[in-house]
């Protein structure tokens, strides 16, 4: 798995078993926890099987985003134009959750396609709620009109108390992301992978993908972002996105691809540095191996030396009475 | 650039062979103790000069002799950061397997990546000659190890960045 899925696969798993075995709707109540410290909590009763109770907990906003009522601006509606009736809002959430749904699985379309859509939108929830604000601002752009807040600095939650920014202008809105890690292994793997993203941009074959910039200082656009925002020891990537890249269907997985940008680059260091043990570890056991190679070959030598003094000295002892 | 690799190599072990002419030697202070005298640095008169082999500034190796001992110190070429995140990540893996190396000092002298401790009873445990072989080996594969493991990361660095930028078209 190369890129990040956006549906949460435990999630689907979960309803889609659901869903099948409707008639056997057995107790459940289960929370786990995704990368970026986003947990859920599902809930489901035998009295009835068909309303199901999902909370999510998003992570805490750093104190420049804009939070309304505890879901990001816009997310409410995203909600609402995702699932239609299958979703009913519950407010307020349950404590410690920013968001509480409740499923009625009875109102799914009939269609085993549409069926099997609908569910894998709703285990994308984390997309819908997360990326709500930046799939307002993106559509926008798609439909070319001049945005009010054109130059304004949005910033948007992605990880625990941090956020990444965009500018929205004229025909481009600029995405800059300040890469922090905190191990000082993962920096330098991190910051190694960033400037390949901007060599792999020069490759004929991705003309068309956004420019994107990688600076160790804060770029020019985040000259208004606040202090605590502009420590970022892996440097800042900006990507400018342009209208064509958020055209009809390309909306959905610009916005996903974004709001996970620091999670897929983190993912992927994580995964080189696993493969790098593998490879040390194999590296390990074929010198150990060639000392090893030192010390056998000793030993068959001692071994046949004192069979052989054995022998001569039973021959010696021989000779020497004659 | 192969055959200065190979100028160097050959010098290490020619030193190396020259070097390594271990005596069991008891401790002169303390009786019934038989310690490494590279290590205590107890008496002067025990311990020999000590060899620095220099490729260039940044790659050489300490040879410190005694009686009984011998120490080996080797240092890395790191040309940038990630090699030098690479090479420290690896000789600290191998560090750590210090007991399954024997030869292999815990940590290394101050100054160097990584440390031998030859004693004489590893000389008469293993063959001479073929523990000679081994470091030089080690020396080459730490080389051909770390330079390997930087290109699969800039490849795979390569391939994570297109998958990505791919996802826009």
């Amino acid at each position: 798995m190369i890129l990040l899925q956006s549906h949460s696969r435990y999630l689907l798993q979960i309803l889609t078993n659901r869903v099948q075995n409707i008639d056997k709707g057995v107790e459940l109540d289960c929370h786990w926890v995704e990368f970026d410290d986003v947990r859920y909590h599902i809930q489901a009763s035998i009295k009835n099987p068909h309303l199901l109770h999902l909370s999510v907990s998003l992570p805490t906003p750093p104190p420049e985003t804009v939070f309304s009522s505890g879901l990001p601006i816009g997310a409410i509606e995203a909600i609402k134009a995702a699932y239609g009736t299958v979703v009913h809002i519950l407010d307020p959430p349950r404590d410690g959750f920013n968001l509480t749904v409740k499923l009625n699985l009875s109102k799914l379309p009939p269609n085993e396609e549409n069926k099997q859509g609908l569910l894998v939108k709703i285990a994308s929830v984390r997309e819908v709620v997360m990326g709500a604000p930046l799939r307002v601002i993106l559509k926008r752009l798609a439909s070319r009109s001049v945005p009010s807040n054109a130059g304004m600095l949005v910033p948007l939650v992605h990880r625990p108390n941090e956020s990444f920014f965009l500018i929205p202008q004229f025909e481009k809105a600029t995405v800059v992301f300040p890469m922090r890690f905190s191990d000082s292994i993962d920096t330098v793997l991190a910051t190694s992978f960033l400037q390949e993203l901007v060599e792999a941009r020069r490759t004929a074959g991705l003309n068309n993908a956004p420019t994107c910039l990688w600076s160790s200082s804060p770029p020019n656009e985040l000259k208004d972002a606040p202090e605590q925002a502009l420590s970022a020891n892996a440097g800042f990537v900006s990507f400018v996105i342009s209208p064509r890249h958020v055209e009809g269907k390309k909306l959905d997985k610009t916005v996903w691809n974004l709001s996970t940008f620091h999670a897929y680059v983190n993912y992927h260091v994580k995964c080189s540095e696993g493969f790098m043990h593998t490879r040390m570890r194999r590296r390990v056991e074929s010198l150990i191996q060639a000392l090893d190679r030192a010390k056998l070959d000793d030993n068959a030598n001692i071994a046949a030396q004192s069979k052989s003094f054995k022998r001569l000295s039973i021959d010696a002892s021989r000779g020497n009475s004659h | 650039m192969a055959s200065s690799v190979r100028l160097y190599l050959t010098c290490i072990r020619n030193t190396l062979e020259a070097a390594m002419c271990l005596q069991n030697f008891p401790c002169q202070e303390v009786e019934r103790h038989n310690k490494p005298e590279v290590e205590m640095k107890t008496s002067p008169e025990l311990l020999l000069n000590s060899v620095v082999i220099c490729r260039n500034e940044a790659e050489k190796c300490l040879i410190e002799t005694s009686i009984n001992s011998l120490r080996i110190s080797l240092k890395v070429k790191q040309a940038d950061e990630l090699e030098n995140i690479l090479t420290k990540k690896f000789l600290r893996f191998l560090s750590m397997r210090a007991e399954a190396f024997q030869v292999l000092r815990r940590k290394p002298v101050q100054g160097y990546d990584i440390s031998f401790l030859i004693t004489n009873y590893h000389c008469e445990e293993m063959q001479k000659h073929k523990l000679i072989d081994f470091i030089v080996q080690f020396m080459e594969d730490i080389d051909k190890e770390i330079s390997e493991l930087k290109l699969s990361m800039n490849t795979r660095g390569r391939l994570v960045a297109t998958e990505f930028l791919k996802q826009f078209i």
